[in-house]
């Protein structure tokens, strides 16, 4: 069994408790306006070219055995590229492969409370792998959390619940409108499954892209705060402010980019107030 | 910051507490002296005739310099004419573009002279002066406790100058000062202290005796400390101010011109680590020591905390804040665990010598009364030069890396000897000086009746330092990985394209640059090939000692020099994608980027590299993060987690710069516009802006973890 990865990031800071590794799987059903990892949302590897990087040196042509049409994704092009203009993103993986790599940093995530992240894309579309991923995660004694948007059948959840320490879950916008303009989906489907998880009492920490000109609003925020409150509890919500990083990849991608302006300081701490954080 | 410390400071940055040197006209009846009395006549002379450094708001004095006229202290080395020779021949000079001479750091015996005074070392001279019989033995003794008698009433002389001083002072607070000044000088450091005040200030005095690091301050300061606290008769801010003045004393060491003045490598000591009852000795006064020195807007001296397995996490919290609070970069960090295995161990180093060691200069080790028992530094990478362009047509033939590693390991070996071979050449061209002041305060010389510079002292290491340590790695890792393991390319592609220093083989360099897993991604292949070099390194050193008698163990740091430049310049191309006459690597390090799986990943490299414990020389691990990473303080909270745990793991050292790429880029244009920024250089920090453009560029190389 393979799954479709486009990145395994060692000692990450910021997606859960203590020092983590974040698997990056590819593939999502949600197309937020505002991603920051728009390779993520096509499930098939893919090439992405920064021409803002290229020197037109003419390497990649020299290199491509199909001058740089038709592309089967060889990579070769990206090999002899030296500016790093041209790269394959997605990788198939084993389980095995991604434990050994997972493994490395063992001893920084008993030293710091850390662990895995399971990320994406959303990686609850490839179930079948990542519940195995979990399952020998949690029998080296590591970790686990999923980062998921929540858009999946609640079977998925049913089935990792077990290897699951921690859940990231994400809620882009209360008002279902607002978030099928945004997100290309009703989001019924989402709360539904989160109402359901909380009733399970899993550790749930809710993360909120904070978008100005879409959910910045206190009305917005406060929806999500009694819906969560009147469902369960989490152990944590975190507002993630919204930030230009991504952008350069869509035009990589050829993908169309929508920009939003950045969150001011003090906007995101009166924000944050309404949570209590 | 009291108001009287505050005012030091301002003399003390404004270059007004060097001591300047005061010329001695010498009574010059004495050329039917031998030798060594005339040498050590004239240091007596020169001595009492220095002037002390007072000012009215001063509550210690004794420090003074040498001009060369008389043989100085074993630090700055003037008036040694054997060394003098060696620095001459070998000092900024590579020789065979493979070896070089170094400075040597040392540390006086400080808790020795707590303890008995200076007149317990006269008495312990009177005793090693019966044991000894040969007429260099007798000299050499009956010079030292001439010194030691000078030093008597050096002390004396200052505090003469308190008390004429006190006379003229209205302030009563500066007045008391000077007159409790000039009592104190009238008991040491001619005996033991009374007062953890006298205990700080009999350090002052003994200091210009070998004016480099204090050694390990926290514990021979500790009884002095707990007794008056408990006594009542010292408060936590007194305690403070006193550590104050002593730090200003060490910053004024340097001369304001000197390019040193601002790099914190000068006077570097430890706090924390094991003490000899297997103890910690990081207490009260340890981060006292710490919050003293952060106060005070200096550049020297600098601190490093050693961590041990019973150091809890708050004491490496705090000294972590302190850190990242410290806008002068003056606290490192390095591992008890590791280091006390190897000089016990390796070095058979008794137990209670092996907890003193303290870490002087850059980075190097050196035990409490002991020399850094190496001076030079080595060109590692020409070995892997000679195997690619001396031995290029036999090496196309191998069957694999096991046969190619056996026959680098017999290049590595030559020329490990030959690094050798130089460093007892420059330490027995320093042995034919005698030195008479730092010696006093050495372990073993009064016993030994030997000089210092002649190995003197029974407890040190040599320790080479070895420039280009990843580049050997990064370089055998091409091999092993894209020539035999994924077989890539030939060896005779990769010899000719080194021999052609890549010309018309751009492709293959960007092959090896793209494809290899080099040193510092946590890759099984660079760790191994890192692991099996350092096994070299001890099967080869292990048990092998320098003239005089110190084991030998190897460094990677580079010093207050560019020799990974100069080594660079005239060593080949290769294979870990060098030109002709790049830079090399020195410590261990980011390197150039190459390590792409962020900071666990090369800290995990570093830890795995050394088994053995042969690397804990004079070593540096340099580390630059984000400076956003540890303003936020959930994600600094997981930075010292990080480290705990690469310590538990077995790393040796770290310091770390906070900085951000774009800002050193921006200094680069406008320097005026980022004079502040300062950064870790080798063992030492600066000012970005006052480094060179290879350093800078360097630093910037280097990649910066964030998230
Ligand atoms: S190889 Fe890279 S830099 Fe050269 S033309 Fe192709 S994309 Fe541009
Ligand atoms: S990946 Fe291969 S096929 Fe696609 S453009 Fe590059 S070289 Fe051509």
């Amino acid at each position: 069994m393979k799954a479709t990865i486009f990145d395994i990031q060692r000692n990450s800071f910021v997606d859960g408790p203590g020092i983590r590794t974040t698997v990056f799987f590819k593939g999502c059903n949600l197309k937020c306006a505002w991603c920051h990892n728009p390779e993520s949302q096509n499930t098939k590897s893919e090439l992405m070219v920064y021409s803002n990087k290229c020197i037109q040196c003419g390497k990649c042509t020299e290199k491509c055995p199909y001058n740089l049409k038709n592309c089967d994704l060889c990579g070769k092009c990206a090999l002899f590229c030296l500016q790093e203009a041209r790269m394959i993103c997605g990788k198939n993986y084993t389980v095995d492969e991604v434990v050994s790599e997972v493994l490395k940093d063992k001893a920084y995530y008993e030293g710091s409370g850390g662990g895995v992240t399971l990320s994406g894309g959303e990686c609850m579309l490839q179930i079948d792998f990542a519940t195995e991923l979990l399952k020998e995660c949690k029998k080296n004694n590591i970790h686990t959390a999923i980062d998921t948007a929540g858009n999946v059948p609640f079977e998925y959840f049913m089935r990792v619940l077990p290897y699951t320490d921690l859940f990231l879950y994400d809620i882009k916008c209360f008002d279902k409108s607002l978030h099928k303009k945004y997100t290309g989906v009703s989001n019924e489907l989402i709360l539904g499954n989160l109402k359901r998880l909380l009733s399970l009492k899993s550790n749930i920490w809710i993360r909120i892209p904070i978008i100005p000109s879409v959910n910045d609003n206190a009305g917005e925020l406060l929806k999500i705060k009694d819906f969560i409150y009147k469902n369960g509890e989490v152990e944590k919500i975190e507002l993630l402010p919204y930030h230009k990083i991504g952008e350069h990849k869509y035009e990589a991608l050829g993908m169309e980019l929508h920009s939003f302006d950045l969150l001011s300081k003090e906007r995101l701490l009166e924000l944050q107030n309404i949570f209590n954080i | 910051m009291t108001e009287r410390i505050e005012k030091l400071c301002e003399l003390t940055l404004s270059g007004k507490m060097f001591v300047n040197p005061i010329k001695t006209k010498f009574d010059v009846n004495d050329s039917s002296l031998s030798k060594i009395d005339m040498e050590t006549k004239r240091l007596c002379e020169y001595i009492l005739n220095q002037e002390p450094m007072l000012t009215p708001y001063s509550s210690m004095t004794g420090m003074f310099n040498f001009d060369g006229s008389v043989v100085g202290d074993a630090f700055q080395r003037s008036g040694h004419a054997g060394t003098a020779e060696a620095l001459k021949k070998y000092y900024l000079n590579k020789i065979e573009n493979l070896s070089t001479m170094e400075w040597q750091h040392a540390t006086a015996d400080y808790e020795r002279v707590l303890d008995i005074g200076i007149s317990g070392i006269i008495n312990e001279i009177d005793k090693s002066l019966k044991c000894h019989s040969l007429p260099e033995e007798i000299e050499f003794l009956t010079g030292i406790k001439m010194v030691a008698c000078t030093l008597i009433q050096w002390a004396e002389k200052c505090s003469k100058a308190a008390l004429e001083l006190s006379k003229k002072v209205y302030d009563d607070n500066y007045k008391q000062n000077l007159l409790k000044l000039s009592s104190a000088l009238l008991n040491v450091p001619k005996n033991p202290p009374s007062s953890f005040y006298e205990a700080v200030l009999c350090i002052y005095v003994c200091f210009s005796a070998n004016p480099d690091s204090v050694g390990t301050l926290d514990r021979y300061l500790s009884p002095f400390y707990f007794k008056d606290i408990k006594n009542g008769v010292l408060t936590h801010d007194e305690a403070k101010e006193y550590l104050q003045e002593l730090y200003l004393m060490l910053q004024a060491t340097t001369h304001i011109d000197s390019p040193h003045f601002t790099r914190g490598g000068q006077s570097h000591f430890c706090i924390g680590g094991y003490l000899s009852n297997g103890e910690n000795a990081f207490n009260e006064l340890s981060e006292l020591i710490v919050e003293a020195l952060i106060d005070l807007p200096t550049y020297i001296p600098q601190i490093t905390l050693r961590w041990t397995k019973s150091t809890p996490r708050s004491v490496l919290r705090f000294m972590m804040d302190s850190e990242r609070r410290d806008p002068h970069k003056r606290i490192a960090f390095t591992n008890d665990e590791k280091r006390i295995k190897c000089y016990t161990e390796i070095c058979k180093i008794p137990y209670e010598r092996a907890v003193k060691y303290t870490t002087v200069g850059c980075n190097e080790p050196a035990f409490l009364g002991a020399i850094a028992g190496s001076n030079s530094k080595g060109n590692l990478l020409r070995s892997i030069e000679t195997l690619f362009h001396k031995h290029g047509d036999e090496i196309c033939n191998f069957d694999g890396f096991d046969e190619l590693y056996n026959f680098y390991e017999k290049i590595l070996f030559l020329d490990l000897q030959k690094i050798l071979d130089y460093d007892d050449q420059y330490n027995l061209l320093r042995a034919k000086d005698i030195n008479y002041i730092s010696s006093l305060f050495m372990c073993d010389c009064v016993e030994n009746a030997k000089s210092v510079t002649q190995g003197g002292g029974n407890t040190a290491i040599a320790s080479p330092m070895l420039i280009g340590i990843v580049n050997v790695i990064d370089s055998l890792t091409v091999v092993k990985e894209l020539v035999y393991d994924k077989k890539l390319f030939s060896m005779s592609d990769l010899v000719s394209a080194l021999k052609s220093n890549w010309v018309g083989y751009d492709d293959l360099r960007t092959l090896i640059l793209k494809k290899c897993s080099f040193f510092g991604n946590d890759a099984d292949v660079s760790n191994e090939v890192g692991n099996r070099l350092y096994n070299s390194f001890y099967n080869y050193l292990y048990g092998k000692r320098n003239i005089f008698g110190y084991q030998w163990l190897i460094g990677d740091l580079a010093g207050y020099n560019e020799h990974y430049k100069w080594f660079g310049e005239d060593t080949k191309a290769t294979p870990d994608g060098r030109y002709d006459g790049d830079l090399m690597k020195f410590g261990l390090g980011q390197n150039e980027g190459k390590d792409k799986e962020g900071l666990t990943a090369l800290l995990n490299s570093v830890c795995k590299l050394d088994k053995t414990g042969i690397g804990c020389g004079s070593t540096v691990t340099n580390i630059s993060i984000d400076k956003k990473m540890v303003e936020d303080n959930e994600q600094f909270e997981k930075l010292v987690d990080v480290f705990e745990t690469y310590f538990k793991n077995g790393g040796v050292h770290f310091q770390l710069t906070y900085v951000s790429k774009e800002d050193l880029i921006n200094a680069q244009k406008c320097p005026n516009d980022y004079k502040r920024i300062r950064v870790r250089v080798s063992g030492f920090s600066d000012y970005f802006v006052n480094l060179n453009d290879h350093i800078q560029n360097d630093i910037i190389k280097r990649t910066d973890y964030k998230n």
